[in-house]
């Protein structure tokens, strides 16, 4: 069961380079295509100061920027082996742009445990990430609710 | 070279290709629908790269049979991504303030997911002019994959 204590526990900041070529990467694994999301040519035809973010493209500050989460979600004692992915928010603050540096700090905002009658444990857990810009900037806030069942104890 | 991130009074970035203003938006209006490919594993295979998602249960068929998930699944935010290709094409990236989704089924290969959206408010926040709406994404079978709401910032004509 998730331990409640942990609610309000923030992680070591990560930071992480924004750059061209993983917003391409992303706008063609998802199949967009867009020019603006592939060259800066075109984003700046189109009025961008170089090639915007897509919706989705924190993701990927998630996950490259910071690959010790699994870690540090296990060692808070989520076992993210079982994690199902519930919701996912994004809070656009400003623009960001290749060529920014963005520094993420991700804290476990809520999170509740309920115990279910054949004896294993569900657990839902938010976490938040802020982001900063290298001007110290908030440009984005990214929520993401995960649901982790745990297994009985073995009687 | 200087730049100015804030986002105050007026400056919902009137200069860029402007796709849509605030007055073209009625609350009810549909956002025209997107039709995505058929799901594939080379797709989910490029999204894990991509994302940084290496989950097995994504890319790796062994792994989706032994957890019962009927095969590999497609990633959730695979599926959103597409859901902000729908917001994109409407309103452009940098318009969006808020957008955020559950994830309500599984994906798998071969899938055709449609987002579709419905604009359910215009109202004045923070110096702008904004829209709320209601977003989805739904496979061939109608079976809703995710459902979400968005906030975007529009200019006005004339502004």
């Amino acid at each position: 069961m998730f331990d409640t204590s942990k609610i309000g526990q923030s992680f070591p900041p990560f930071t992480i380079a924004v750059e061209r070529s993983k917003v391409h990467e992303l706008a063609l694994a998802i199949g967009d295509t867009n020019p603006i999301y592939h060259s800066r040519e075109a984003a700046q035809a189109s009025g961008y100061q170089d090639v915007p973010l897509s919706p989705t493209a924190p993701t990927i500050f998630q996950f490259w920027g910071n690959t010790a989460q699994a870690d540090q979600l296990r060692n808070a004692g989520i076992s993210v082996e079982r994690i199902l992915h519930a919701e996912e928010e994004f809070d656009y603050h400003a623009p960001i742009y290749p060529g920014d540096t963005l520094t993420g700090v991700t804290t476990i905002i809520s999170g509740k445990g309920r115990k279910m009658r054949d004896g294993s444990s569900m657990d839902v857990v938010t976490t938040e990430t802020r982001y900063t810009n290298q001007q110290q900037q908030h440009v984005l806030s990214a929520r993401t609710t995960i649901v982790v069942r745990e297994e009985g104890e073995q009687k | 070279m200087t730049t100015n991130n804030s986002r105050g009074a007026g400056s919902a970035s009137p200069a860029k290709e402007q796709k849509r203003y605030y007055e073209d938006v009625q609350v009810g209006d549909a956002l025209p629908e997107l039709v995505k490919e058929p799901v594939t594993h080379l797709q989910l295979v490029r999204y894990a790269g991509a994302s940084g998602d290496f989950n097995p249960l994504h890319t790796d068929p062994k792994v989706g049979e032994e957890i019962g998930t009927g095969g590999i699944i497609a990633h959730g935010m695979l599926i959103m991504g597409f859901v902000g290709q729908l917001l994109s094409d409407y309103v452009g990236p940098e318009a969006l303030r808020k957008f955020g989704v559950r994830f309500k089924g599984m994906t798998h290969l071969g899938d055709v997911i449609t987002c579709s959206g419905t604009i359910t408010e215009k109202y004045e926040a923070e110096g702008e002019a904004r829209i709320a709406g209601k977003v989805q994404a739904a496979d061939q079978n109608g079976d809703v994959k995710v459902v979400g709401t968005f906030v975007a910032a529009l200019p006005r004509r004339g502004a």
